[in-house]
């Protein structure tokens, strides 16, 4: 019996090509978000709400992902936007790869911003990097205030944090008090939206970070 | 549940290590994995038995050690252990952290009989 000792990252085919993403979407001038939140938060509402608001000054491409289905795609299909669908067929959460091969099929050269949207899930999406730039983490008001204590690992390493399905809150006697203090102690640098992508109530402020956030990696 | 996409990626590494060291068939293997990484071990020891199966590492024992983790304030540069759900740095009063460690998934040892150790059936003369 012999022992071999080695040292060898489990995900690093991941982390490759992840950062072969990256390089190439910022090659392209893209700024790259990786939205993820539980299932039915409103990540496709989110988007078919945002994608609008930023054109023509920012031009947007989604690639989302679901376990089945095309729905989602063919929702943003609507907005006259590029959309690569991504069926897991059971995968629990997008891994770099998938990716890869999305952006095979979407014209980058015409873009600003790409919105992945993460297999709805709060546990698994956390662990595999796709080459995103910043992380996107939705939480909404039905959901209860409890989703940042119960899923820390998602929320630590989020670039910003929206509550949507705001319009519900006095419904459901929801206030964020729970979620700030929570924050408080694991993620104090994500900037917190309140909004509802059914109104647009709230949602100036995000698209306001975004084109700042797009600004400071690419100019103007 | 992504265990069983880690267990893929294991097994992937494991194939390559089992061909550059001429492994015959794999004892146990030892895992390293951080605390952050969210790993439930009895779903990872499934997903890797069931990949494991007609390969050099079927019945393959999975040892996972789970490490602890390591922040660093990005304010302050303070490093500290944190919880999986305490990030505040003692120093600075905020939660804005750089996870040095902990995420990991790392193969550290795979205990292992070689071809052409004399123990080996491929042994046998013509």
């Amino acid at each position: 019996m012999t022992k071999i000792s080695v040292v060898r990252s489990v995900l690093k085919a991941n982390d490759a090509v992840a950062e072969v993403n990256r390089k190439r979407l910022e090659a392209a001038g893209i700024l790259v978000l990786n939205i993820t939140s539980a299932p039915g938060s409103g990540k496709t509402a989110l988007l078919e709400r945002t994608i609008p608001a930023l054109a023509p000054g920012l031009r947007s491409a989604v690639v989302v992902g679901d376990l089945q289905t095309t729905r989602d795609a063919e929702r943003l299909g609507g907005l006259a936007v590029e959309v690569a669908q991504i069926n897991t067929e059971g995968g629990c959460h997008l891994q770099a790869t998938q990716v890869a091969d999305a952006l095979d099929t979407l014209a980058l050269k015409d873009l600003d911003l790409l919105f992945i949207e993460n297999v709805g899930n709060m546990v698994c999406p956390a662990s595999y990097d796709l080459g995103e730039h910043l992380r996107v983490v939705l939480l909404s008001v039905p959901e209860g205030p409890d989703k940042v204590a119960k899923y820390p690992t998602i929320f630590q390493p989020a670039d910003v944090i929206l509550i949507n399905k705001m319009d519900l809150a006095g419904l459901l006697e929801f206030s964020d008090e729970i979620v700030r203090a929570d924050l408080a102690r694991i993620n104090t640098r994500a900037p917190l939206f309140k909004v509802s992508a059914r109104t647009g109530e709230g949602l100036e402020a995000w698209y306001d970070w975004l084109r700042v956030q797009h600004r400071a990696r690419f100019g103007s | 549940m992504h265990e069983m996409s880690i267990a893929e990626d294991l097994m992937r590494q494991l194939e390559e290590l089992a061909i550059e060291n001429a492994i015959a068939r794999v004892e146990s293997v030892t895992v390293r994995a951080g605390v952050l990484a969210g790993i439930v071990p009895e779903a990872l020891d499934m997903a890797f038995a069931c990949l494991a199966e007609g390969t050099v590492a079927e019945g393959a024992e999975l040892h996972l050690e789970i490490e602890p983790a390591l922040a660093e304030c990005r304010r302050c540069g303070h490093r500290f252990e944190p919880e999986i759900d305490a990030y505040l740095c003692e120093r600075c009063g905020v939660a804005d952290v750089t996870i040095l460690q902990g995420r990991d998934i790392i193969l550290s040892s795979v205990s292992c009989e070689q071809r052409g150790n004399g123990d080996d059936e491929d042994q046998r003369g013509p």
